[in-house]
């Protein structure tokens, strides 16, 4: 029961998370992302090895952008009627106007959990593998982007040592957070260039073992698409179906 | 379409790729702190640098497509790293890249200067806004509003990503490292290429 969203084709379940989304932006209404989003959370609470302490924290600016987006969808809303609830600093705020606000905050909040559930149960690798195999990625993308997946480690410590290089040669440190931003140039050329000649190197270390990027027949580790895909993906679609009907049905 | 790329150049548009995921996904999350106390239109004065890297990929490898491969890679390795926006990003990713590919393929893939690559962030700046009206639910903002959110979108693509990726592209010319790519051949032949 707990291995279950672990299990699923990545390939189908990103599928299945984008056309979740799709759906749930021809919903205005509050109910709609409500519903879902507690669908989600119940589906993740269940079937699923989450650690939920990291889950919180990658949660917690969309929970502030989400809020962000609730204030300003009251303040410049588009006008449409209804009666007016409250009224704070001349501005009237209706019944109409608060219930599309509260959805499209709702809606980030669904959209953030939706995104998250794909990635606590989703192996990269097998993702990228997934993809070729299923949705028919061109290899010479695919393995591509396993390069530069493979890089990032190494992309994180050359970061620290051009920062130290530099450091070390009296370049100074500005003091604040924006100077710092703007600065951002200095440590971005260099690891540019260094990326160009890491891309010619294995590129040209691929080509020499063999690799063509034409597509295959056979490959090394198959992702295949089982009935846990599609039971889950039934799961799925009576969560969505459920919160779209019974969101507008309560509203 | 991939037929005729060397793999160097895809695997370049990877490497780039992960460097500006990094730098994307760092400014999604300043974007919304920001966007907490000065709600969507914290988004749209940054918007150019999530189209950054589409303009340097097709500054540098000047083929058909390396502007929505390099956009589409960088939402990719961002959702390989992991946030909480993603699979989405995959999608935006595709219509931020096409937008500037639009751009390119309008001049023929023949020019790339200054306004060509304007051009392209604008172009990125229209498709993502259309994207983002439809996904965001912007219709349930006021008209005035959504028009200011628009305007400020468009100039920050055409400056930081416009300007701004080329003067990277530029930057990175001059160290030498892009001696085997489309940028350094035509440098040498004509300066207005």
């Amino acid at each position: 029961m707990r291995n279950l969203l672990h299990d699923m084709n990545p390939s189908v379940k990103f599928v299945l998370v984008t056309v979740s989304m799709l759906a749930l932006a021809f919903f205005f209404n509050p109910w709609t992302p409500l519903l879902f989003w507690l669908g989600i959370l119940l589906l993740q609470l269940t079937m699923s090895r989450t650690k939920w302490k990291l889950w919180l924290l990658f949660m917690l600016p969309f929970s502030i952008g989400a809020f962000g987006y609730l204030w300003t969808t009251v303040v410049f809303g588009a006008d449409t009627g209804g009666t007016v609830i409250w009224s704070f600093a001349g501005i009237d705020v209706t019944d109409e106007q608060w219930a599309r606000a509260l959805s499209l905050a709702l809606r980030v909040m669904a959209f953030s959990t939706l995104s998250l559930l794909f990635a606590f149960t989703t192996d990269p690798v097998k993702f990228i593998m997934s993809l070729m195999q299923q949705l028919k990625l061109s290899p010479k993308m695919a393995y591509g982007i396993m390069v530069g997946y493979q890089f990032l480690p190494v992309m994180k410590d050359e970061f620290t040592q051009i920062q130290q290089a530099q450091r070390l040669r009296g370049a100074e440190m500005k003091k604040y957070s924006w100077q710092r931003l703007l600065e951002m140039r200095r440590i971005l050329i260099p690891m540019l260039a260094g990326a160009v000649r890491k891309a010619e190197r294995s590129a040209f270390a691929m080509e020499a073992r063999g690799f063509t990027g034409e597509p295959r027949s056979a490959y090394y580790r198959p992702v295949r698409i089982g009935r846990t895909d599609i039971w889950m993906s039934g799961v799925f679609l009576v969560i969505l179906l459920a919160s779209c009907i019974g969101g507008s049905w309560l509203s | 379409m991939l037929k005729s790329w060397k793999l160097k150049e895809v695997v370049l548009m990877s490497l780039f790729a992960v460097v500006f995921g990094i730098v994307y996904l760092l400014f999604l999350h300043v974007a919304n702190i920001w966007a907490a106390l000065i709600g969507p239109l914290a988004y749209e004065w940054m918007f150019g640098i999530w189209f950054i890297v589409s303009i340097i990929c097709m500054y540098i490898i000047r083929r058909p497509g390396a502007a929505v491969l390099s956009e589409t890679m960088a939402a990719a390795i961002e959702v390989l790293i992991g946030n909480a926006v993603g699979p989405r990003l995959i999608l935006s990713g595709v219509i931020q890249g096409l937008g500037a590919e639009a751009a390119f393929a309008l001049t023929g893939y023949k020019h790339f200067n200054i306004l060509v690559l304007m051009l392209a962030g604008i172009g990125s700046a229209v498709f993502s806004f259309v994207y983002g009206y439809f996904v965001s639910g912007y219709a349930a903002l006021d008209p005035s509003f959504v028009a200011l959110m628009f305007t400020i979108r468009v100039l920050s693509g055409a400056v930081i990503a416009g300007i701004g990726g080329k003067y990277i592209g530029d930057a990175l010319l001059a160290t030498g490292s892009l001696r085997g790519y489309a940028i350094a051949r035509t440098k040498k032949g004509d300066v207005n290429a």
